[in-house]
């Protein structure tokens, strides 16, 4: 146990560090939360036109939540890390490799940290606002207790696939040194089919099954459902499970590459 | 004269330099085609869902939106400089401009290309034509003209967006997230016509932001669907608000030149 905590207090204080830096920068936040709820606003009331022209199988106050929960965590699910992405330009990841840690585990705890600082910064005065909103505008209170309990589960599991997936896209900017091509894919991948585009709820019906067995479902999406009551107590399990194996098949094959990456990497002089 | 030069110049250069590394644009492009493409897969997964917003058909969405993607892409095509302002200030670059003997905004012109967004482009002319033939349009050249103002009406009004964006990254270095409630948010929200939606937001982005005149009211008369009870010649008028607001920009920025100060090296 106490070689465990040793192997793992790096790492720890990585997250630290950035958790650190990552909170210097309340003011922007606030800025940030404003344009979000601008968004988030201007989202519900395009679905609420929507809704009057044809009502739908799902309820709109299902749908309203679904926007809030996508908007108020959008952080989570987007940010770049820019340092990494010149460290790499400039060779400075040269000397990052050389630090007695793994750089996987490195660049998880900084993404960890910067993620959930820039989500919880942003997600809790956003809630909070979309909560006092008049009853067709605002978010609804989860399903029920249960199901509340399981939508933070799931959320910290979405959290972690998230890490996951970015460092995937990180090990894909260090091989290919230009950032904006493969990573603008992976990006879109990630913004349509977590939902944040277009609600996956909304996604044509035949889709329905297949779309939520995919990894960007895991992310927001599957805490979402689970917080709406859409799933019933086994099907929420089921759920977990599944965002489980997504995290960690994910991470073991971001690790494999970064793996590569350090026994293929050149330094170019300079 | 010697602006439209010189502007063309630096295009021409700006564009052989993203040439030299073809792949590498190619790949640019086809990722901006693609992204693009997700946008109009959420407009038409909406549009199959729900069939119709308001009085609006699936088309007329799509016409909408066709609209919308040309001007906006069109704009950060041509204008790239404008809305990359804040590294501009940050980098101090804004320095040397100023002793340059040409107008500062003519250099921020110059200063960027993104030919990238001609696949955005694309897509927006394919949603705009597949929009106008599904709505049975009958073209005359009366409607090419409103168009043609709508498009060029709302280049000026997004530049003249970015120009807050710019105003106010003088003032404070950092460039300011909120001004995105106008631009990027003036993008998303008016890709769908502006009668659809509340009362606040319908004020805002008629008379403070006026994309509905510029945009929704020409798209109205090409659709023969009159909006916000005005008459069918106003279309012909209203686009003009684009290069009002962005002839009072250009004067406020300006005027905040003068208070600019510099970050220093």
């Amino acid at each position: 146990m106490k070689k465990f905590i040793s192997f793992l207090r790096p790492y720890l204080s990585v997250f630290v560090m950035r958790f650190r830096i990552e909170t210097q920068y309340r003011g922007a936040a606030l800025g940030g939360i404003i344009t979000q709820l601008f968004f988030g606003l201007m989202l519900v009331a395009l679905y609420k036109a929507l809704y009057e022209s044809a009502p739908q199988s799902i309820p709109l106050a299902q749908t309203v939540t679904y926007v809030w929960l996508q908007q108020s965590c959008f952080r989570m699910l987007l940010s770049t890390d820019t340092e990494l992405m010149q460290s790499v330009r400039t060779g400075g990841i040269g000397y990052e490799m050389c630090r007695p840690l793994s750089p996987y585990g490195f660049y998880y705890a900084r993404a960890l940290a910067q993620k959930l600082v820039g989500s919880a910064l942003r997600a809790g005065p956003m809630v909070l606002c979309a909560a006092l909103l008049p009853s067709p505008w605002g978010i609804s209170a989860p399903a029920g207790l249960w199901q509340f309990m399981m939508f933070l589960a799931a959320l910290l599991l979405g959290l972690l696939c998230t890490c996951a997936l970015s460092n995937i896209a990180m090990a894909f900017t260090i091989r290919s040194l230009d950032m904006s091509g493969i990573t603008g894919m992976l990006n879109l991948l990630l913004v349509t089919f977590s939902g944040n585009l277009l609600p996956l709820t909304l996604f044509p019906d035949a889709w329905q099954k297949a779309i939520r067995l995919t990894p960007y479902a895991q992310l927001l999406d599957a805490p979402i459902r689970i917080y709406t009551g859409e799933y019933t107590f086994p099907q929420s399990l089921e759920t977990l499970l599944i965002q489980l194996f997504w995290t960690l098949c994910l991470g073991l094959v971001g690790y494999l590459m970064w793996q590569s990456n350090q026994k293929k990497m050149i330094v170019q002089g300079g | 004269m010697d602006t439209v030069k010189l502007y063309l110049r630096s295009m021409k250069m700006l564009m052989r330099c993203q040439m030299e590394y073809p792949v590498s644009f190619l790949l640019n492009t086809l990722s901006q085609l693609v992204m693009m493409g997700g946008e109009l897969m959420a407009v038409l997964l909406l549009v199959d869902r729900f069939q119709q917003v308001g009085r609006w058909s699936g088309s007329h969405i799509l016409f909408f939106f066709g609209l919308m993607t040309i001007t906006f892409y069109l704009m950060e095509c041509f204008a790239r400089g404008i809305t990359t302002f804040g590294p501009i200030v940050q980098s101090g670059s804004l320095d040397t401009m100023l002793l340059r003997p040409r107008g500062v905004l003519t250099q921020v012109c110059c200063h960027a290309v993104d030919p990238r967004r001609i696949g955005c482009i694309a897509i927006g002319a394919a949603a705009l034509f597949v929009g106008s033939r599904e709505s049975q349009v009958l073209w005359t050249w009366k409607k090419v003209v409103v168009l043609l103002e709508s498009m060029a009406g709302g280049s000026l009004l997004i530049t003249a967006l970015f120009l807050i964006q710019a105003v106010t990254c003088m003032h404070s270095i950092k460039s300011v997230e909120m001004v995105n409630v106008f631009t990027y948010g003036g993008r998303s929200t008016c890709q769908y016509p502006i009668d659809i939606y509340p009362g606040p937001l319908k004020i805002m982005f008629t008379v403070v932001a006026p994309f509905a005149l510029t945009m929704h009211v020409p798209a109205a008369y090409i659709l023969d669907m009159p909006i916000l009870n005005l008459p069918a010649w106003s279309a012909f008028l209203t686009p003009l608000s684009g290069l009002v607001s962005f002839l009072i920009m250009y004067r406020v920025f300006q005027h905040g030149l003068k208070y600019y100060r510099s970050t220093g090296s």
